[in-house]
């Protein structure tokens, strides 16, 4: 993957009021580490940080030059997200050398068609590989094609390109190939509910007589108080 | 219909949970292709989840899969029509989930996506609040 050039400031104020102002400015609170330096805090701008986020996905190679005249090479490790407006609220960078082994997570991507009525179930999304900082892939790509229901996919059966090696059992279930549900399953499970329903209104009624009477032996309590 | 089997002790009559705020988790699909998340806050009942999840699989007939990420844990409570106040709380009413906008409700795997997203859009007209259809995506972090 290719690195992105990136500028960027040194953040002065902290909190959340710094945080905000920083945000309101079209800029995204972020935070450098890694090889035992001094954690910097800067801000990125927002639209170049998410066209190249939006292109690279989340493993994005950034070299970074701050206006204090730094110039960094960083991998995002850690990316906050507003959850309804889908921006970027906060960035944890963690710095890389050229020719440097890093693990990161690689998302999969699936090809290929299964077999007819089948249906597929994700256990992971992702991968974690150890790979060349300058060389991480964007996705790793698995083949279900043809694929029938009660087979599975591994993390051995990930098609890795070279130099990435797996940094997690080879017997990792990626994901399972299932019968899909027939019509009958799925409206067999339909009348169930219904006779759940009932049988819930009548614990519920049951609950609400035997609180009511809790109540009115409250209430005489709070009477005789009353009269006291 | 989804309610937990015993209320934990002291927790019966519960206050009204906490509506501000947005949902920490639970605000990605992961488990399926599509997903029914919420922009507003709401206490979902667990007859509003049933009657959404209902509706879902009948549109969707056959070959695929729906999963709740939401489960009413907690009681609210209402007092009887035409009574004076006080003489303690009322009694347990509804089972609700307390959500919170950003946090994902349902989530579906169908192979036709046109057919995934209209069964839940109408799934979403039995739900008390805005939602908004999500999919699901890969690597995000």
């Amino acid at each position: 993957m290719s690195e992105v050039k990136i500028s960027a400031e040194p953040r002065t104020e902290f909190g959340k009021g710094g945080a905000r102002r920083t945000r309101r400015a079209g800029k995204v609170p972020a935070v450098l580490y890694g090889h035992g330096e001094k954690p910097k805090h800067i801000a990125l701008p927002s639209r170049e940080f998410a066209a190249a986020i939006r292109k690279g996905g989340a493993n994005q190679l950034f070299a970074i030059d701050i206006t204090d005249g730094t110039q960094v090479l960083a991998l995002p490790k850690a990316i906050q997200r507003d959850p309804i407006k889908d921006t970027f609220e906060h960035v944890d960078l963690i710095l890389v050398r050229r020719g440097e082994k890093v693990t990161v997570e690689v998302p999969i991507q699936l090809t290929g068609e299964a077999a007819r009525d089948t249906l597929i179930v994700h256990d992971h999304d992702t991968l974690s590989v150890t790979a060349d900082a300058t060389k991480v892939p964007d996705h790793l790509e698995a083949s279900i094609e043809g694929l029938e229901a009660g087979s599975s996919v591994t993390a051995g059966d990930v098609q890795l390109p070279a130099g990435v090696e797996l940094a997690v059992d080879p017997t990792l279930p990626v994901a399972a190939v299932t019968a899909a549900p027939t019509a009958e399953q799925l409206e067999a499970t339909l009348p169930e509910v219904e006779e759940a329903t009932d049988e819930a209104e009548a614990e519920v009624g049951e609950v609400t007589e035997g609180s009511e009477g809790a109540d009115a032996e409250g209430g005489e309590n709070t009477e005789a108080r009353a009269e006291a | 219909m989804l309610m937990p089997r015993k209320p934990p002790k002291g927790f019966r009559k519960p206050h009204h949970p906490d509506r501000s705020g947005a949902s920490k988790g639970g605000n990605r699909v992961v488990f399926g292709e599509f997903g029914i998340q919420a922009l507003e806050p709401a206490y979902v009942t667990n007859r509003q989840i049933e009657s959404a999840r209902i509706a879902m699989t009948r549109h969707i007939k056959r070959g695929g899969k729906v999963w709740i990420t939401i489960f009413p844990d907690q009681a609210l409570t209402k007092k009887p029509a035409e009574t004076r106040m006080g003489s303690g709380k009322g009694s347990p009413e509804w089972w609700v989930a307390n959500v919170k906008p950003g946090r994902v409700l349902f989530e579906m795997s169908f192979p036709n996506e046109q057919i995934a997203r209209e069964a839940m859009r109408r799934a979403i007209h039995k739900l008390p609040m805005k939602c908004r259809i999500v999919t699901r995506e890969v690597g995000e972090s």
